[in-house]
């Protein structure tokens, strides 16, 4: 009984992720938050061109260590926005340093997220199998539970695997529910310090 | 020099407090964040009811309107003692509501059952509903009153009602999901914003007809990143700003001949806004960097930032000096 209202449950999880992926481009995605592939450098940016910093950032070693403190979402957000603050108060080129920094966080925040959004659909898939499975398996069992004679045996490995396989199933719903916040966290990231880097440039 | 500097400190700090108050709904922390204008502070949270999302200050600027969505209800905030100290009738799941230049008579807009509730402001009292046949989006009511403006995202347009009557006159087909009405202050024009169609289109509402219509371009991003919402114009009318959602900007538009002369980069998913009083600055809700944005309106460009609640919704502004 158990068993089959977890089975059902999952079913209900594939039939709703398939209404809820509303835009048929990405049929694999799970999340309830649209999915925009990448952020436009325009949506975050009023700056000058970046030009050639797109590309040079990288060989500035100072700038690519900053770039990877601040792009780490286990460092504060506002202690991030500090440190554009002095970083920037006390570069000699400042216009200069500003455009590097922020086509640093470009590219890093951007493809941080584009293996957030792969991992997502990847997971995704993966659901869409373990709920075919499941619910195969529920099929399994039923007929297990109405043979005669009854293999009692079966029945309760196969109900076991079940629970097993369900709870699984369950947990990562909930990893991907959390997950689905992910990439908005780093898009507001993203805007709050080009946000920064561009009032120190004003 | 250095004596002018101190006395000119001297001012400031004796200078008396001249802020405005503003309220900004969440329309997920189920909050409403009050801001003074003096320092650019949230000086309170208050909590309200669930989802949170149209905002407005009664005429006389004692209380606070707050159409609480998913409670079914309006909420009543007092602006002195800035708590929940009423509940007006709704239909269900009021999104926004627009009163009368008088503030005797409110319109409520409710999103699931295709009625525009009217409610006595000063009996607090229900008067009645006009069925609109379509789910409502935004409204406005004429300077003169005597016009209701719905519009619908089922039809894409804008639909005339007549206040006396309750019935609707005329219907004026826009771009594809009309968000937001607003007059012009003198009447001549009425604007609507589409979020889809990504155009604001100006209706003469003596003719009912679309007589132009204001198109953005931001290079590098693209169209459907451009979604206008919010629309403020100022009381000259020479100016309009128009929120345009996730492009995260705000387009500063010449009303004669409606093309766009700046755009500011704001907030994410820029979505209401309002004048202080003095029209000195214009503030903004970003429902996605959970902030406000602070225009200086002649200078036209962003001065502040503010953090609010979770996904700010809605914004007005009290119609004096703070107490």
């Amino acid at each position: 009984m158990m068993v089959r209202a977890l089975a059902l449950a999952a079913l209900a999880f594939t039939v709703s992720t398939a209404a809820r992926a509303a835009d048929p481009r990405y049929p694999n995605w799970p999340c309830a938050q649209a999915k925009v592939p990448e952020i436009s450098l325009a949506a975050v940016w009023a700056g000058p061109e970046l030009g050639d910093a797109e590309s040079k950032w990288k060989d500035d070693s100072k700038i690519s260590a900053l770039v990877a403190r601040l792009a780490a979402r286990k460092t504060p957000l506002d202690e991030a926005e500090k440190s554009v603050k002095e970083f920037l108060a006390g570069s000699a080129d400042k216009t200069a340093n500003a455009k590097l920094l922020f086509a640093g966080l470009f590219d890093t925040l951007n493809a941080q997220r584009s293996q957030v959004m792969s991992g997502l659909e990847r997971v995704s898939r993966k659901q869409r199998e373990a709920a075919d499975k499941i619910r195969a398996e529920t099929i399994q069992l039923q007929a297990l539970q109405d043979a005669t004679p009854r293999d009692d045996a079966k029945v309760d490995a196969m109900s076991n695997q079940l629970i097993w396989e369900t709870r699984i199933f369950e947990d990562r719903r909930k990893v991907v529910r959390f997950v689905c916040e992910v990439p908005t966290a780093i898009d507001q990231r993203l805007f709050a310090l080009g946000r920064v880097i561009q009032q120190e440039m004003e | 020099m250095l004596r002018a500097g101190l006395l000119s400190g001297l001012v400031l700090a004796a200078a008396p407090a001249h802020g405005f108050i503003a309220y900004v709904s969440n329309e997920k922390s189920n909050t409403v964040s009050v801001i003074d204008t003096d320092g650019w502070t949230v000086t309170k949270t208050i909590k309200v009811g669930q989802r949170p999302r149209g905002i407005e200050f009664t005429r006389d600027g004692k209380f606070v309107m707050v159409a609480v969505g998913d409670d079914d209800s309006i909420q009543l905030i007092d602006a002195r003692t800035q708590a929940v100290v009423d509940t007006l009738p709704s239909g269900p799941d009021p999104e926004l509501f627009t009163q009368d230049a008088a503030g005797k008579t409110l319109y409520v807009a409710n999103e699931n059952d295709n009625t525009v509730t009217v409610i006595d402001l000063e009996k607090r009292a229900r008067l009645g509903d006009i069925q609109v046949g379509v789910e409502p989006e935004g409204m406005t009511v004429s300077p003169d009153g005597k016009t209701l403006i719905n519009t619908s995202e089922t039809t894409n347009m804008a639909h005339f009602i007549d206040t006396a009557s309750r019935q609707i006159v005329a219907n004026v087909l826009v771009d594809a999901r009309p968000r937001f009405a607003c007059y012009k202050h003198d009447a001549s024009e009425l604007w609507v914003s589409s979020e889809i169609g990504g155009t604001v289109s100006i209706v003469d509402p003596g003719k009912h007809e679309v007589i132009g219509k204001v198109t953005f371009e931001i290079p590098g991003l693209r169209k459907e990143a451009i979604q206008p919402v919010g629309i403020g114009m100022t009381k000259d009318d020479k100016t309009a700003f128009v929120a345009l959602g996730p492009a995260n900007r705000v387009a500063v538009v010449d009303t004669a001949t409606h093309k766009v002369t700046k755009y500011l980069l704001v907030g994410q998913r820029v979505w209401h806004m309002a004048f202080t009083p003095d029209e000195k600055y214009l503030l903004t809700t970003n429902g996605v960097s959970n902030d406000v944005s602070v225009i200086d309106v002649a200078a036209q460009k962003v001065i502040k930032t503010i953090q609010v609640g979770e996904l700010p919704w809605g914004i007005t502004m009290a119609p004096g000096i703070a107490p």
